[in-house]
């Protein structure tokens, strides 16, 4: 509601934005006139119009800020919009406290000519903002904001090079000058062929020397030089897109290609890791994305008071991770609890708990589990067998469990199996790689890491003398 | 309707009458005007930023159960925080960030431009360059630099994500620890552990959530306020306990003492305590009630899970423990058994990192080598542990100091000091996080030369909290605690996520 207070007072400044214009010129031409018999103008009359001048150019600051904020206009522009209006109302205070004082001297004349130039300047911004750059000099299609560049998600190194990082970028902040609509130079860049055959002054793209090509020598010529592109008064390219354009006709110029299939130096490298976007979270923790109705807040209660930690995985969400951490005294019993909770249920810890076959068997039908530890549990093969159902299973921890490669292999059938953890169970050294075949892709934990003792992390290194 | 009841009715309508009565047309208009003044007002103020959006949120704490888990607001990497901070700040110039450059200008002047506009700790006058005094190779898939002071740690460089351009504002190590801890270099602010035990509690509630384990001989410079609580309820404030003797004093009952006398008092108190509550209705009694019950649960649980003699020997060997002396490696080895146990952030210091060169223990060429000789060792077998776990990927180990060294030998007061040594540098530092959904074998930010300053990928002690909320489910510009009639955030209004080093 606030916000909208603000956005209504502030869309009241382009009308609002008039009258400190008119007020503080009329006051200016009367000053002067008034020097002259004929046109004198009383000087209460002309002190009012000054302080209405002043006053309107304040609410004009005010909204013109608020407006700033909840308007989509070009930050520059509206930056120095914005601090010509607040001189425009500093400079129009000076030059009344100079009248209402009576002291006429040559600041007064300075700041009188600063003023009217300033009004001048600041409304030239203003109305750049409201109808586009270059509205004056005729030109009719208004200047839009840089256009953002949207590069692909998923997999960078799967990325169509041209398709989809490259032509992106020329469609950004090349195509509006070459493209359908204007053809400077006559070179248009929005398609392979009119890349290949070039302008007016021949080919821009020289395969694999990118250097020689015009259309990468243009981008790097310093800003001021007439010739760089995109013109000044334009969006640039950053560096990390030059350096990636660079690239790309530095290895041919292919339109068809893949980023996996073209040679990646160190510099470009880094380039294309920032540009590949965080993978989504999707770890095992996370949310599923299909919501869950809440669970029966009696189940929840029942687990509580067995002293068992219940918690949803984040706010807003119905998903829960269980904790059986500072249950002191439970037994497989107590896992019928979970039962009602099986839609919700995907983060179960029952690490150290003083659970046997019997309970784990109980968890067979939670089949949203994502994440299960039963390290140092009872557990053994007998009870493994009850977890080949729970299909959503990414992560299991077994360590300090006896469960062996026997128990183990009949989890082949879980597919979204990631990580493993097999420290200290009865997995002998020789079942390791039969292990590993058995679960392609999945991250198996042995675990017995070893750092050894060097001589050096006994012995204390004195100076030398 | 009793006589007395009619009286009473009588007086209620003629107060509101002369209630109604003083809404005279003055009140009307000065209401109104302030009313829509503070309305302006308000949503001018809330586009300068100033304003919360909306309602502040409330506070999380519950006084009867201050530690109670609660649930991050988005879900979460990491459940758990292991913090290891070198006090008095390692050189990143003999473990890290290799600088072949800096050794060809090694005995040279310091060149002026470094110099000037510059203030430093100790450095006056123009200090001589020095060195890397330490040798390097590359490791792992990732290739990282790293050197010959950490034999076992580049054996697993893969686990790591390096942050190589770290600065910080603050060149005195209190400070500067401040800084890095509570975000700010003044006291006062709570510690980022007792943000995250307000923010989620604690899943074990026979334990603290918020463990301080302190090595090398001193605390850090800025005292105990660095695990402070601030202006968070003491209760969240790191719980130091001490790696020799006792963890903590007076855990053991007295003799004559049992359990059942002891829970007979305990009861007794806080029945007492409850009956001031009912009185006074302060809600740090709840508190202190519920602390009661914990310390008592504690005397139990903190024993066993303190005691590292248990362990078998081939962990000792692992860690390079020296049970029985106050000693970095037990400390770690405890570090792992709390977090295994539930513990929310352990929070670690180890003093001795503070190489000037004024004396043999604080050199680059002597102190600096023995404390990686103590530490190494520990430090790697830490994330292996961790790891053969599965407990890595919940686990966020930060490893850092305060700030970094400069590339030039100190000078104290302009003379030369009796060993080589740097002197306090707030440009460039190395920081290192392990697991908790933290990206393996990266290396993010990179400084020039000679490891002077960071020329890209910079990052403040301030995007370093904001990505360790991050991780344990935490938007750190929206996790915030009202005092003082505003809204507070451990990174103030300052921090980004380093989404460089997320996996």
């Amino acid at each position: 509601m606030l916000l909208s207070v603000s956005e209504f007072i502030g869309r009241f400044h382009p009308v609002l934005v008039h009258l400190p214009i008119g007020i503080l010129l009329l006051a200016l031409l009367l000053q002067q006139l008034s020097r002259k018999e004929k046109y004198a103008v009383s000087s209460p009359v002309l002190k009012l119009i000054w302080l209405l001048g002043i006053g309107a150019a304040l609410v004009s600051c005010i909204t013109g800020f608020l407006l700033s904020n909840n308007g989509s206009y070009d930050g520059t522009i509206v930056s120095l919009h914005m601090w010509g209006g607040i001189a425009v109302t500093a400079v129009s205070l000076l030059v009344a406290s100079r009248i209402f004082s009576g002291r006429l001297d040559a600041l007064y004349k300075a700041s009188s000519v600063l003023l009217l130039v300033l009004i001048i300047i600041t409304g030239h911004l203003g109305g750049t903002l409201t109808h586009g750059e270059g509205y004056l000099s005729g030109a009719t299609e208004a200047e839009k904001a840089p256009a953002p560049v949207v590069m692909p998600a998923g997999n960078i190194q799967e990325a169509q090079v041209y398709n989809d990082m490259v032509r992106p970028l020329l469609q950004a902040r090349c195509y509006d000058c070459h493209g359908d609509k204007k053809q400077k130079g006559k070179l248009r860049l929005d398609s392979p062929e009119a890349i290949l055959k070039g302008g007016k002054k021949g080919e821009v793209l020289v395969k694999g020397k990118a250097e020689e090509s015009e259309l990468i020598k243009r981008l790097l010529l310093p800003k001021d030089n007439d010739d760089h592109m995109p013109p000044k008064q334009k969006p640039q390219l950053t560096k990390d897109q030059i350096a990636l354009l660079h690239w790309w006709v530095q290895q041919g110029a292919p339109f068809s290609k893949k980023v996996k299939d073209l040679e990646q130096p160190e510099k470009v490298k880094s380039v294309l890791a920032a540009l590949q976007q965080p993978a989504t979270p999707g770890a095992e923790t996370d949310a599923p994305e299909t919501p869950v109705e809440a669970a029966d807040p009696k189940a929840i209660e029942a687990l509580k008071n067995r002293g068992v930690v219940v918690l949803p995985i984040a706010q807003n969400s119905n998903y829960l991770s269980v904790n059986f951490i500072s249950a002191g005294k439970v037994n497989d019993k107590d896992l019928s609890l979970l039962l009602p909770l099986k839609k919700q249920l995907i983060v179960l810890k029952l690490s150290d708990a003083p659970v046997t076959d019997a309970g784990v068997s109980l968890l067979s039908g939670m089949a949203g589990l994502r994440k299960l530890y039963l390290d140092h549990t009872q557990v053994t093969d007998k009870g493994i067998t009850s977890l080949q159902k729970l299909e959503r299973l990414q992560y299991l921890n077994l360590v300090g469990t006896s469960v062996s490669f026997n128990g183990l292999k009949q989890l082949r059938g879980l597919k979204e199996l990631k990580t493993i953890y097999l420290y200290q169970t009865g997995i002998k050294g020789n079942e390791w790689t039969a292990l590993q075949k058995i679960f392609p892709g999945v991250l198996i934990d042995t675990g017995g890491y070893h750092v050894p003792t060097l001589v050096t992390d006994t012995t204390v290194v004195k100076p030398k003398k | 309707m009793t006589q007395k009841e009619l009286h009473a009715q009588r007086l209620l309508n003629e107060a509101r009458e002369a209630s109604a009565r003083l809404h005279t047309r003055r009140h009307f208009l000065k209401d109104c005007a302030f009313g829509f003044g503070s309305l302006a007002l308000g949503s001018l103020l809330q586009s300068c930023g100033l304003g919360g959006s909306g309602a502040p949120a409330a506070n999380l704490f519950d006084p009867a159960h201050p530690l109670l888990p609660k649930l991050p607001q988005f879900a979460a990497k990491a459940k758990s925080v292991i913090y290891l901070h070198m006090a008095g700040a390692p050189s990143q110039l003999e473990l890290f960030d290799y600088k072949p450059e800096l050794m060809k200008l090694d005995g040279q002047d310091c060149p002026p431009s470094l110099l000037e506009g510059k203030r430093f700790a100790f450095i006056r006058g123009v200090p001589k360059m020095l060195g890397p005094q330490a040798r390097f190779a590359q490791y792992g898939q990732s290739g990282v630099w790293i050197s010959d002071n950490l034999p076992h740690l580049s054996g697993i460089v893969d686990e790591i994500s390096f942050l190589k351009a770290v600065t910080t504002d603050q060149f005195n190590h209190a400070p500067a620890q401040l800084l890095m801890h509570t975000g700010g270099p003044r006291l006062g602010r709570p510690s980022m552990g007792s943000w995250v035990t307000y923010g989620l509690g604690t899943e074990n509630q026979n334990l603290p959530g918020f463990v301080v384990l302190t090595s090398g001989g001193k605390f850090p410079d800025a005292g105990k306020s660095v695990w402070g609580s601030g202006f968070l309820p003491s209760v969240y404030q790191g719980v130091q306990c001490r790696s020799e003797g006792d963890p903590v004093l007076f855990i053991n009952d007295p003799k004559g003492m049992d359990r059942d006398l002891r829970k007979a008092s305990i009861n007794a108190i806080n029945k007492v305590n409850e009956e001031e509550y009912q009185e006074y209705n302060d809600p740090e009694i709840l508190s202190r009630i519920s602390q009661y019950e914990m310390a008592y649960r504690m005397q139990m649980s903190v024993p066993k899970v303190m005691d590292i003699t248990k362990e078998p020997q081939y962990i000792h060997d692992m860690y390079g423990t020296k049970p029985g002396e106050a000693h970095f490696a037990n400390n770690v080895l405890l570090a792992r058994k709390l977090v295994e146990k539930g513990v929310r952030f352990v929070q670690l210091f180890d003093w001795g990192w503070d190489s000037h060169g004024t004396d043999q223990s604080l050199s680059i060429d002597v102190g600096l080598i023995n404390k990686c000789r103590q530490t190494d060792k520990a430090v790697t077998a830490l994330i292996l542990d961790l790891k053969q776990r599965g407990l890595l990927e919940d686990t966020l180990v930060v490893w850092g100091g305060e700030f970094g060294r400069t590339p030039m030998m100190e000078n104290r007061e302009g003379k030369q000091n009796p060993f080589k040594g740097r002197d306090h540098h707030t440009e460039a530092f190395t920081i290192w996080m392990a697991g908790g959904g933290i990206r393996k074998g990266t290396s993010y930010g990179e400084t020039d030369n000679i490891g002077y300053s960071s020329i890209s990928g910079k990052v403040t002690a301030f995007d370093i909290q904001a990505t360790i909320l991050n991780q344990l489910g935490f938007d750190h510009e929206k996790f915030t605690y009202q005092f003082q009639g505003r809204p507070f955030r451990l990174t103030d209004v300052h921090g980004k996520v380093i989404q460089e080093i997320i996996a």
